[in-house]
């Protein structure tokens, strides 16, 4: 039987600062203070001589491939020293964000300018201004690193064709639709940018990563759930489809923050997404934090049922660990909350697996991970609560021992 | 006469302004040299309206940070809170108004609303405010037993903002309802009697000035409904026509209609040609006279740069619209 509940991480870490100065300008021995200490912390034997070659380097280029190499090994280590089974690619230290880092990557695509989210809030939104293709690799550069350097499992998250179309303008692609009808015309031009989308960019990528050695795919589609509509979750199912034809590596979808309706819509479609071995989706953001198995204390994973009920056959990664800012109380022996975080404690991890259990029916089926990336966390907060996860994964393998 | 022009909502901010309001932010930028850009690109925005021949004048309400915020703003019985909800399936979001206790018509500043000393002597000046049944639907209430008394209230509200609004000059205003069209986070959607209290709420609204008023559709398609909203007693209807199944709206009408005809969530500017040719078959469809060309929603889903070019593209297809007459 293998391992009970293993581990993963989901995406993003933060950046140290190091990491971001060292993109833009010469660091100093000082600039390299924090990451000396982490070194200790995470076991980097070769720091010294890391930092040395980083400070004393004047060429831009090398100096950024190094920096980018080096938090690299960094976020890999964290997560190996926090326990977790499957590191992902070191906390996508080498992305800019998981979408500007693609739309940088295509031909017939550019930043268009930003755009109002909320408040003083904006988001910088792409549009394809021609046929558009991948221009470079995207994530295979990194992926080689995380290889060099990964000693557990490794996967790679990948952001997902829907989601690309979904935040960017259409723009070339409604231009030179045909129909008369607008409401006709805006259709046929998202259907044929996301086909482009798949076949220009996300396959030949995911062709790469595989012959890079690459065995499991993470296809991070949080977009999917804005637009519960038949007629765009077909869409994004034909996309998914069409996207992992024919590759042979582990395929998992991760979507989280669903919007109002929560999951129930993509809980309908998740069977007839071919190849899906796992769904990676965010629960402990919506759940309580107080211990117990009871339907009550874990209503934040009721939408799990909608799944279950669907037919979903495959994996679940589980959210147990809240990713952002928390205001809430905490009751005793569920964790600690310092500040805007919430450390759980693996006693609530633990529980919160178990009653997925009885939901889903089968532990083997449950892997336990944050609710998204870690990026909004610091390091420090990141790893107390990767280390308490799988404490937490552990109390609960016992109980099946 | 050619077709009218007009804003449909929320103007999109410049990169300089949105640098400034990030810098704020980060207490990097003061308050002041803020304000100063909301105000130079409020009057630029006032500027081209008039240049593009706009009869209506709106302030593009730069400064609004979501299409809810002032109303909830100025309503006793209702809290802002700090949950942020996604607006319909944009990658947008506003905060949600919390009701807890009963709706009234607080103290109203009409500077939350407009920007009343730049408006001061134009012509006609439009605002755009939620209606009252897509307010209701996008709050959360935790007072109202029953939903009917939370609509009229909130109606019965609006109605005096509104009031207090035309004090300033204001001479015509946009209901929004988008909720009569599209709720893409609801189970059960577009019940006949939900409808009938929608539209009452609306009759609430406009009872005073009913030729005010323009009910604006977006995100969704108008034709189920369109039927029941050109029953309203207002001065036009506005339809997102890169929503509706246009080939299914069979009525004729006297109303003005208000055409949603470029996309304000798409970054391709429209043909003017396009844009008239495709009013001209839906005039011809409906036997409609009276037209306003318009953006389907608020323009700042678009960069700024983006949603001038529209207007542009508008105001142009309404003069090859007019010629081909």
């Amino acid at each position: 039987m293998s391992k009970l509940f293993p581990v993963q991480e989901i995406g993003s870490l933060a950046k140290p600062k190091w990491r971001t100065k060292g993109l833009r300008q010469p660091l100093s021995s000082q600039d390299l203070s924090e990451a000396e200490e982490w070194a200790e912390k995470l076991g980097i034997d070769d720091f010294h001589d890391r930092a040395k070659n980083i400070v004393k380097t004047c060429d831009e280029k090398e100096r950024a491939k190094e920096v980018l190499e080096l938090s690299t090994l960094y976020g890999l280590r964290l997560f190996e020293t926090a326990g977790v089974d499957n590191d992902g690619v070191g906390g996508e230290q080498q992305r800019v964000e998981m979408y500007e880092h693609v739309i940088k990557a295509v031909q017939g695509m550019y930043l268009l300018g930003h755009v109002h989210s909320f408040d003083y809030k904006y988001f910088n939104k792409g549009v394809a201004e021609s046929k558009i293709s991948r221009k470079h690799p995207i994530y295979a550069p990194e992926f080689s690193d995380v290889k060099k350097y990964a000693q557990r499992a490794v996967k790679v998250p990948i952001t997902g064709p829907y989601t690309l179309m979904d935040w960017s303008f259409s723009g070339y692609y409604v231009q030179k639709q045909g129909a008369s009808s607008p409401k006709t015309r805006k259709i046929e031009a998202k259907r044929e940018f996301l086909q482009d989308i798949v076949e220009q960019v996300v396959r030949p990528e995911i062709r790469d990563l595989v012959n890079a050695g690459a065995s499991w795919i993470q296809i991070d589609e949080p977009a999917v759930t804005t637009h519960p509509e038949p007629q765009e979750m077909e869409l994004f199912v034909e996309a998914w489809n069409e996207t992992v034809r024919g590759f042979s590596c582990k395929f998992s979808d991760h979507t989280c923050y669903p919007s109002e309706i929560g999951y129930k819509v993509l809980a309908e479609y998740a069977p007839k997404l071919d190849k899906c071995d796992q769904l990676a989706l965010e629960f402990a953001n919506r759940d309580t934090s107080r211990l117990g198995v009871d339907e009550s204390s874990r209503e934040g994973y009721s939408d799990l049922k909608h799944f279950v009920d669907a037919g979903f056959s495959g994996e679940f990664g589980l959210g147990v660990a809240h990713v952002h800012d928390f205001t809430g109380n905490v009751s005793s022996g569920a964790g600690e909350a310092v500040g805007r975080d919430l450390i759980e404690s693996p006693e609530l991890v633990r529980d919160r697996l178990l009653y997925a259990t009885k939901i889903v029916g089968n532990p083997a089926k449950i892997w336990a991970n944050p609710d998204c990336g870690l990026r909004t966390r610091t390091w420090d907060v990141s790893f107390a609560k990767l280390a308490n996860l799988t404490k937490g994964a552990e109390l609960a393998r016992e109980t099946f021992e | 006469m050619s077709p009218e022009i007009q804003l449909a909502g929320i103007h999109p901010r410049s990169e300089k302004l949105i640098e400034l309001t990030r810098s704020y932010e980060r207490a990097k930028t003061s308050w002041s040299q803020v304000e100063v850009q909301f105000e130079q690109e409020t009057k630029e925005l006032v500027k081209l309206q008039k240049s593009l021949g706009f009869r209506h004048i709106s302030d593009g309400a730069l400064g609004w940070q979501d299409q809810l915020r002032p109303i909830s703003r100025s309503l006793k019985g209702v809290e802002s809170g700090t949950r942020y909800s996604r607006w319909f399936d944009t990658n947008t979001f506003y905060q949600k108004p919390i009701v807890v206790g009963k709706i009234s018509a607080g103290e109203i500043d009409p500077n939350d609303f407009l920007r009343t000393e730049l408006l001061t002597g134009e012509r006609s000046p439009k605002i755009t405010l939620p209606g009252p049944y897509t307010f209701s639907q996008l709050s959360e209430d935790k007072h109202y037993e029953n939903y009917p008394d939370l609509l009229s209230d909130i109606a019965i509200a609006e109605r005096e903002i509104i009031k207090r609004l035309r004090k300033e000059g204001v001479s015509l205003f946009q209901l929004s309802e988008p909720c009569l069209v599209y709720q893409p986070y609801r189970e059960l959607f577009r019940n006949e009697s939900e409808v009938e209290l929608a539209l009452n709420a609306i009759r609430s609204v406009v009872k005073d000035n009913p030729e005010e008023f323009v009910v604006q559709t977006y995100f969704g398609d108008v034709a189920p409904i369109f039927p029941k909203l050109l029953d309203l007693p207002v001065r036009s209807i506005g339809i997102d026509l890169f929503e509706t199944n246009v080939s299914s709206l069979s009525e004729q009408t006297s109303k003005t209609l208000v055409l949603g005809v470029v996309d304000s969530r798409e970054s391709y500017v429209e043909d003017p040609y396009w844009i008239a040719d495709t009013a001209r078959k839906l005039s011809e469809q409906l036997d409609v006279q009276n037209l306003v060309f318009a953006s389907n929603s608020d323009l700042k889903f678009v960069p700024q740069g983006i949603a001038n070019q529209k207007l542009e593209a508008l105001s142009k297809a309404s003069q090859l619209f007019e010629a081909s007459r």
